[in-house]
């Protein structure tokens, strides 16, 4: 703060230069008025336009007014930095204000090439000056310094491309921690045959890397390890990793895996967190899903699908409070439930559904039979497209694949109706059959 | 209730004898699902309340299905002392003028009787239950015999010896039929290990489509040490094209019961499961009211036939999703979790449902079991052909005349299923191709209609037995379009959990999309052929693998049709909605407005008795004036 102190030498004295860059700027924006603009502009001490500031010439007038002592912060109104913000920052530490007291504002490539209205362009522009002259009133000179940095490395991860970084990495004298989850790396790949797409074979590729791993003298394996926090920054990190308890002798052990084969509770699975608040649910739907739940009683697991499947049948779709409780009461993850089961099975709909569900056999008789003309059909008749519901909420309209009346086809199901040898001109006759006059009343 | 003793199942089957075979008129409609969509509930309520109307001394009953689709709904009628009669596309009319014609006693119709049979052979003990006492009247004689009707002639009935014959919901009449004497055998005389020996001698094969031995799935998890065991039947019945799991749950569900019995004594097991899925509630609605019945009548539960042994049944719906039939992802069902395959082995042989042992068959497996135990594994044998004994029921679908279930000897020829059971392709169009195996299978094209039907031969022509869909395809079909339909499906129904089934099925699927509207590029069939042999090799499990067959299949037999699509930009099966245009013939179109009226986009004009005209451009392609045209007017090309 003190340095900073120094160099500013009293109030801050900013010097705004507009480039004109020929006419990529100055084509579009009106110069002067900004040159108006940026001299009102509080801390404001010299306003200077030029044809190209980034040339000899240009960057003299900066160094000169540097050097004359009417300008201790610079602002340049002209491209965007990656072109030359370098630039600017050598021309004003040569000229002896610190490079970090220099900001450039884009009206090249933010306004001038992108704004079709001059009008438009010259506002726009006002306000990048404006905001960059706020800002560099409160920089602050930095100084560039080196500190020493530690050249080990952690890898987080013992997959096939940890183990490959780790391996290149120590070969190369570099001390490596491996840190991985499990009690054994190799990660996916340990669980493929082949690999994609060359058909090689996975374990041949892998197995030889694992056993580098382990005899490497500058690897240090972590396994059953979790990294718990980073902090630092590059060259200097401060890294915790949280060993998970193994209550095994790990210079002694041999990996022979004959101890988890025998442990009693090596497939126990952690109950789940349990909401301790019982979620709310109509009291008559509750009574009707504990009578549900009786039949399963002790098998929470085995009693998801079936109880699932029965409230989908009741409300033709999965409500979400009865998800909800369902969730608790099973004491099974409300992601199990709702995101994971209910987007697997083709039968659930988290959303409500029609009063008749209209379900289009796509099995290969019927394709065969142009069961995809009556699907195209359906849909238009319906104005909806195949696994929507229509807005009176009367129908839903479903593809399935084949529900076994293939002597049949091709076959619709309505609800618990099956259609055999359905034509096209027969459909108008069917959707009437199902119709409910003004929609359907939730 | 409970049969503990031979003389308790002598009883119940005297009582079923007594409902199979009457000692008055004996009316029966066949009530499975296809029967039910045909129109046989209707009937069935036309029957009930026209015998009650002309006080007709009958009795109305329900069956199953006997698998000759095509024709429901079909009404039996059995008259003391003669033939039994089928009449086919039966309708209520028809249905009240059959009861006026018996109340009446003016003979029956027989011009709608589609086939007579004259006694009835009870497979499991052999014996023959004479139906017609004396030789039948004339009327009668004019009837095909169902043993020379061509539908069933070639075709031998052991999975489906019950369907269509026995109330499905009697477990009377299932004892009458032999039912539960194996059982009785296999709990009294015999011991699990000569049971598995006996299966293993009949060389049974797994029929959900792998064709592994059954005898030796049972030894695996027999052997296997762990309590408790574990039984499943998988009734995941997702091929689409293949409907005999459901036809045999609805049609005779007690004889996959009673599989099960048997297999879990010889297994060690005491809790079976049966997963349906959620397509079939009927099928899942007669399993369970056979299961009820068979705690009811002691054979299944505490103490089976008056035995120590204990075994039950629970049945589990599935909730729509194809990648469940396959038995690792069926068990992660049944644990209620995500129904995702996992790396095998472990087997479920050796860890299966709950981490214990567990032995999974399908339901014409375990409906297979109870007749190899009662005539023994030798008598299986001299069923099919070698390393491929026994029957598989087919369903033959698609553009052939008689659709429907048969169930033949393995090792028979493609030629005889399509063109002697199935009758030829409809309406005398050219045969091209049969599709086997659902979407892990291929099509086969019509030069290898002689190939004989068994496990090895289907494979190395490309394709595989799955589950018995046999969908026959004419001229009018796209073999590039078929490929699509599949990779649609496959790619759908892939879980996801492998790299190379759930990319490389969307982007076969993306270039035969692409070739099928006309967008084919150079080159694209033979990225297929190289993308499909990777997907095979590296899937995961049997979706992923057997996934890209279709492709592999139309590839090398149907090349040139890729090529039409890619390179001439024409669809020759005219199906691809890009490459064809509709127009009507004027020299057949007689003007009758039908099609005019149905056009959804006024794209047909004209005046009555006026040939039509399509205006190529309003014209939507969605074939409707196709279905409706009585005088093939309308040109596809």
């Amino acid at each position: 703060m003190s340095a900073g102190n120094m160099n500013l030498n009293g109030r801050p004295r900013v010097g705004v230069y507009i480039c004109h860059c020929g006419i990529n700027i100055a084509g579009k924006i009106e110069i002067a008025e900004l040159v108006k603009f940026a001299e009102k502009l509080p801390d404001v001490t010299v306003v200077r336009d030029y044809k190209f500031m980034c040339s000899d010439p240009g960057q003299n007038i900066i160094q000169a007014d540097i050097r004359n002592g009417l300008v201790n912060r610079v602002v340049v109104a002209s491209c965007s930095p990656l072109m030359h913000e370098s630039t600017f920052r050598r021309v004003s530490s040569d000229a002896g204000v610190n490079q970090f007291l220099t900001q450039m504002a884009n009206i090249r490539e933010h306004v001038s090439w992108v704004t079709a209205d001059s009008q438009d362009a010259t506002a726009k522009a006002k306000a990048l000056i404006g905001a960059a002259v706020h800002r560099v009133v409160l920089h602050k000179p930095l100084e560039k310094k080196t500190v020493p940095v530690h050249p080990d490395v952690l890898v987080v991860g013992g997959g096939i491309a940890g183990i490959h970084a780790a391996l290149t990495l120590a070969e190369s004298g570099k001390k490596v921690y491996l840190v991985e989850r499990e009690p054994s790396i190799g990660g996916h790949m340990a669980q493929f045959d082949k690999t994609f797409p060359t058909l090689d074979c996975a374990a041949c590729i892998l197995t030889p890397k694992m056993t580098q791993v382990r005899l490497h003298p500058n690897i240090e394996l972590l396994s059953y390890s979790e990294v718990d926090s980073v902090d630092g920054y590059i060259g200097n990190f401060d890294v915790k990793v949280r060993r998970k308890a193994r209550f095994v002798n790990e210079d002694k052990c041999t990996g022979c895996g004959e101890c988890t084969v025998n442990c009693p509770v090596h497939n126990r699975i952690a109950p789940p967190e349990h909401p301790e608040v019982e979620p709310h649910l109509d009291h008559e739907v509750k009574s009707w899903l504990t009578n549900l739940l009786e039949q399963y009683k002790g098998r929470a697991r085995e009693a998801l699908l079936p109880l699932m499947i029965e409230v989908n049948r009741q409300y033709r779709y999965l409500p979400r409070d009865i998800i909800h409780y369902m969730a608790w009461r099973l004491d099974i993850p409300l992601s199990d439930v709702a995101l994971q089961v209910a987007t697997f099975y083709n039968v659930f709909s988290l959303k409500p559904r029609g009063l008749h569900t209209i379900r289009i056999c796509m099995g290969t008789a019927c394709f065969v039979k142009g069961s995809g003309r009556l699907l195209e059909r359906l849909e238009r008749e319906l104005g909806i497209k195949t696994g929507e519901t229509t807005s009176n909420l009367n129908f839903t309209l479903e593809a399935v694949r084949c529900i076994g009346c293939c002597a049949l086809a091709p076959a619709i199901r309505i609800d618990g109706d099956t259609y055999a040898h359905v034509r096209q001109d027969r459909i108008p006759r069917l959707l009437r059959k199902y119709t409910v006059e003004g929609g359907v009343k939730v | 209730m409970k049969i503990t003793t031979m003389q308790g199942l002598e009883d119940a089957r005297a009582q079923g004898e007594r409902s199979l075979y009457p000692a008055r008129t004996k009316i029966t409609v066949g009530m499975a699902t296809c029967g039910i969509a045909s129109g046989a509930g209707a009937v069935y309520a036309a029957l009930i309340e026209e015998v009650k109307n002309k006080r007709l001394d009958a009795t109305v009953t329900r069956a199953g299905c006997i698998g000759y689709c095509q024709q429901e709904p079909l009404v039996d009628v059995l008259q003391p002392g003669l033939p039994r009669i089928t009449f086919g596309q039966m309708t209520p009319k028809k249905a009240r003028e059959l009861v006026v014609r018996l109340s009446e006693k003016k003979g029956l119709p027989f011009e709608d009787a589609i086939y007579r049979t004259d006694e009835d052979k009870i497979l499991i003990t052999g014996q023959e239950v004479r139906l017609a006492a004396e030789r039948a009247a004339n009327g009668y004689r004019k009837v095909t015999l169902i043993r020379e009707h061509p539908y069933f002639k070639k075709q031998k009935r052991i999975i489906l010896r019950n369907c269509g014959l026995i109330d499905p919901e009697s477990i009377e009449e299932y004892i009458a039929c032999g039912g539960y004497r194996a059982l009785w055998k296999a709990l009294k005389e015999m011991t699990p290990i000569r049971i598995n020996e006996e299966i293993k001698k009949a060389g049974l094969r797994g029929r959900g489509g792998a064709g592994f031995l059954t005898g030796k799935k049972w030894e695996l998890c027999r052997l296997e040490p762990g309590e408790p065991k574990y039984v499943i039947c998988n009734a995941d019945e997702g091929d689409p094209g293949a409907f005999m799991d459901r036809s045999v749950l609805e049609s005779d569900p007690f004889s996959v019961l009673e599989g099960m019995v048997i297999g879990a004594f010889s297994i060690g097991s005491h809790q079976g499961y049966i997963y349906v899925r959620a397509e079939y509630p009927l099928a899942i609605e007669r399993l369970r009211a056979a299961i009820d019945q068979a705690e009811e009548y002691g054979t299944l539960g505490k103490n089976i036939l008056g035995s120590s042994f204990t075994f039950n049944v629970r049945v589990v719906e599935g909730a729509g999703a194809f990648v469940c039939g396959e038995e690792t992802g069926l068990i992660a069902s049944i644990e209620g979790s995500l129904g995702e395959p996992r790396q095998r082995p472990p087997y479920p042989a050796q860890k299966g449902l709950w981490g214990c042992p567990t032995n999974i068959n399908n339901v014409k497996t375990w409906a297979s079991v109870a007749p190899i135990i009662f005539r023994g594994g030798s008598w299986f044998v001299a069923t099919g052909t070698e390393g491929n004994p026994g029957t598989t029921v087919f369903s033959l679908v698609g553009k052939v005349r008689n659709n429907g279930l048969a169930e033949v000897p393995l090792g028979i020829r493609l030629r005889e299923m399509i063109f002697d059971i199935g009758g030829g392709i409809q309406d005398d169009r050219a045969f091209k191709a049969v599709q086997t195996g659902g979407p892990s299978g291929g099509c086969l094209p019509a030069s290898l209609i002689d190939l004989p039907v068994d496990y090895e031969r289907l494979a190395d022509a490309g394709s595989m037995m799955g589950s018995g869909g046999m969908i026959v395809m004419d001229e009018d079909t796209c073999m590039v379009d078929i490929a699509r339909y599949f990779l649609e499906f496959t790619s759908d129904e892939s879980c996801g959990k492998c790299t190379p089934c759930r990319e490389g099925t969307k982007r076969m699927l993306q270039i035969l999309t692409r070739i099928t509207r006309g967008k084919g590029r150079p080159g694209d069939a033979e990225y297929l052929q190289n993308l499909a042999e990777v997907i095979k090799e590296t899937s995961l499990c049997g979706l992923g693998g057997t996934a890209p067959n279709p492709v592999l299949s139309t590839l090398r037999y149907f090349h040139d049709e890729y090529e039409a699509h890619i390179v001439d930009k024409r669809c020759p099966g005219r199906v691809c909605k890009e490459l064809i245009s509709y127009s009507i013939d004027p020299e057949k179109c007689p003007g009758c407005l039908a099609c005019l009226k149905q056009c959804p986009t006024e794209a047909i004009i004209g005046e009555a008795k006026v040939a039509h005209r399509i205006i190529g451009n309003k014209c939507i392609k969605c074939g409707a004036c196709l279905d409706v045209c009585n005088y093939n007017a309308v040109i596809v090309e």
